[in-house]
């Protein structure tokens, strides 16, 4: 018999959410998270550690050290790479996942984002394709996601938004002097705007308080707890419920089946020792690099390819996003210092571009930490060092201005997830490999995009713009999905469109692996909507 | 062999030299660089052999050590090595060097003072960048870790 109604691997966006949804509905749920729960000190401040800049470490894991991924580089080129490195793709590995560091961007995907294939046509060499959902399917899941995580924003001021039967929970975000010069630019251009919608409290709610605008969001715990992950919503709610079984620090090896293609539970690492726990049923929520390597790694003789691989599926449309965008200096100071920073957003060239397949969503960017304006946003015509590089770093950081916008990836079929034959990690499981990048479709919107992002700047009074192009490679990191698609064809995707793997009746994944697509959005309110909406009918209350 | 904390010094300062607010070294980005290279082998030998290779450099161009040379002509030097238009032979690239070191200075100067550099936070009040978070979290002993 079982011990367990469902196991739940890993604690992030989609899997906090799913081992709630079970745990409310009366099943007996384990969660196995191979991070730690790790309080606001630990997370801790440290600027070149952290998930926006990694230079020599991370803040919330994996260790350094025994975890190691390989890199294939566009040119052919292998590399073992460590987790702080960038051809990693990491994304936080501890309770929360990714939502206990974000910034928390609540994007829910457009309409036409179910539907890119049938609005553009496949481009050659690419594996776009329609979700076998449409945005009316998933819509009831968002205003859950949005309602039971904490969303605030504005509901009537995205004009381009699908419908909406509820409005935000929380007020928008306060304005800032940057939403003024941005707003006067965009009306200039013809365009609407509006305040980007956040998983942070404006308000006190959840008996937490109110984000305190200390400004340090992406990358870093919030010290007000004020902004909303899974590790302070759902997943205290899920243990709450005496129902649901965290275990931390547990690294699944492997999904177990018997003699047929049922699944019958898992086999993990935990304080050294290899453990077996079985359920009726698996739910891999893992994130997209992950549990594309714990399928391919599960590989037994009844399915020596791996599990919901027998059409060589798993792993392939790895994607993410590209991040267009420009900077510009304004004529005067533009900074209040206030947290998050992003104020104002528009969802005007998401779609609708002549001769271009799908767009981004373009907003001013958080509080740009000053390691990060001097890393990342040098014009190449300002000396490098000496006094007129200090001079500008005093005379701009007040009056710069960042707009960017995550570009809708166009998949392709050879960035892909694979497991490496020779690199393991600590506990002797095969590494995920990565290869290939994006198709090149998504470069060119990306090049699209940032001339709108630079165009906007330039209407809004910006004394100087700058942006650098894009170049192909790979996209997969916070944002990484697309490796176990939806679909209703087992030879072109992974899962059915209730997250099922194709072929295991019991196996399910919820997290970023699902998307056929990935919006001109950041995905985490999608990735909660549809482990929402999937865990609801694998509890059988949809 | 240890860094040459006067050559180190003299450098960094060139990189972010003072005006009416201080170099880098004032500012606290040596310490931030001898911290951190204690525990990363790898930029610690660049770093190590980069300033032999700015000494021998300095050496050979004017005859004399590096921190006995003009705030000119040690940017001469500087120069030379950050487009590798080096004279001398050197163990280790002297671009990758220069970049090494213009990195390690600017985060000695603009990131937390946790790391060992930004004293004061007198690089965040020179550019206008005040850090709003509490010295403490807010939620410090009732955040709800689970």
């Amino acid at each position: 018999m079982s011990q367990y109604d469902a196991i739940v691997i890993g604690a992030g966006a989609g899997g906090g959410v799913a081992a709630y949804v079970l745990a409310e509905a009366g099943k007996h749920v384990l969660v196995l998270e191979r991070g730690r729960r790790l309080a606001y000190d630990e997370v801790g401040r440290d600027q070149l550690r952290n998930h926006r800049l990694s230079l020599y470490g991370h803040n919330t894991g994996p260790e350094l050290d025994g975890n190691p991924r390989v890199f294939v580089d566009p040119g052919g080129a292998v590399q073992v790479v460590r987790p702080h490195e960038g051809p990693y793709h990491n994304n936080a590995m501890t309770v929360g996942g990714g939502t206990r560091v974000y910034g928390g961007m609540a994007w829910r995907y457009m309409p036409q984002d179910f539907r890119m294939a049938s609005l553009y046509g496949i481009p050659e060499g690419s594996s776009l394709a329609d979700w076998p959902i449409t945005y009316d399917d998933l819509e009831p899941y968002y205003e859950r996601a949005e309602w039971e995580i904490g969303v605030a924003g504005d509901g009537k001021g995205n004009h381009f938004q699908g419908p909406r039967r509820r409005d935000y929970p929380m007020p928008p975000l306060a304005t800032n002097p940057q939403r003024l010069l941005l707003g006067a630019g965009a009306a200039r251009l013809g365009f609407s705007t509006f305040t980007p919608p956040i998983l942070v409290n404006t308000v006190p709610r959840d008996g937490r308080d109110a984000c305190i605008q200390c400004g340090m969001c992406v990358g870093f715990a919030c010290p007000s707890d004020g902004k909303n992950g899974t590790q302070n919503t759902v997943v205290p709610r899920a243990l709450a419920t005496g129902r649901c079984e965290l275990i931390e620090s547990a690294m699944v090896e492997k999904v177990l089946t018997d003699a047929g293609s049922n699944v019958t539970g898992v086999s993990y690492f935990v304080a050294g020792q290899r453990k077996i726990a079985t359920a009726k049923a698996v739910i891999s929520s893992s994130g997209a690099i992950e549990s594309a390597r714990l399928l391919l790694n599960s590989a037994n003789e009844m399915h020596p390819r791996g599990l919901g691989n027998d059409y060589d599926r798993v792993g392939r449309n790895l994607q993410g996003h590209y991040y267009p965008g420009a900077l510009a200096i304004m004529p005067e100071p533009c900074h209040d210092g206030c947290g998050p920073g992003i104020s104002i957003a528009t969802c005007q060239y998401n779609h609708g571009n002549p001769g271009i397949i799908g767009g981004a969503m373009l907003c001013n960017e958080f509080i740009k930490l000053p390691i990060i304006y001097q890393k990342r946003a040098w014009p190449a015509d300002v000396p490098k060092w000496g006094l007129s590089a200090k001079r500008f770093m005093r005379d701009t950081y007040t009056r710069s201005v960042h707009v960017q916008g995550p570009v809708q990836d166009i998949p392709n079929p050879e960035a892909r997830v694979t497991v490496d034959r020779e690199v393991k990690d600590k506990w002797g499981i095969p590494v995920a490999r990565l290869s290939g990048t994006t198709h090149p479709e998504t470069l060119r919107t990306s090049e699209f995009m940032r001339g709108k992002a630079e165009e906007w700047l330039r209407a809004s009074g910006a004394s100087k713009v700058w942006s650098e192009p894009g170049r192909l490679q790979l996209s997969a990191a916070q944002h990484q999905a697309g490796t176990c698609r939806m679909g209703l064809d087992p030879r072109t995707s992974v899962t059915d469109s209730w997250g099922r793997v194709h072929g295991h009746d019991n196996l399910f994944v919820m997290d970023g692996s699902l998307h056929v697509t990935n919006g001109g959005f950041n995905p985490v309110l999608t990735i909660m909507a549809l482990a929402f909406r999937n865990a609801a009918h694998l509890a059988g209350t949809h | 062999m240890p860094i040459p904390e006067d050559t180190l010094r003299a450098a960094i300062d060139r990189i972010i030299p003072a005006d009416d607010f201080p170099g880098a070294w004032d500012a606290g980005a040596g310490e931030y660089i001898l911290r951190l290279l204690t525990g990363e082998l790898q930029l610690s030998q660049i770093v190590e052999s980069g300033l032999k290779g700015l000494e021998s450099e300095a050496l050979h161009c004017f005859a004399r050590s590096f921190i006995s040379l003009s705030p000119g002509e040690q940017d001469e030097v500087l120069t030379r090595i950050s487009t590798g238009d080096v004279r001398t032979t050197w163990n280790t690239s002297p671009r990758q060097f220069f970049d090494t070191l213009l990195n390690l200075t600017n985060e000695g100067y603009y990131s937390d003072p946790g790391s060992g550099g930004n004293r004061n936070e007198i690089g965040w009040r020179m550019i206008g960048y005040e850090t709003r978070v509490p010295a403490r979290g807010a939620a410090h002993g009732r955040e709800n870790v689970l």
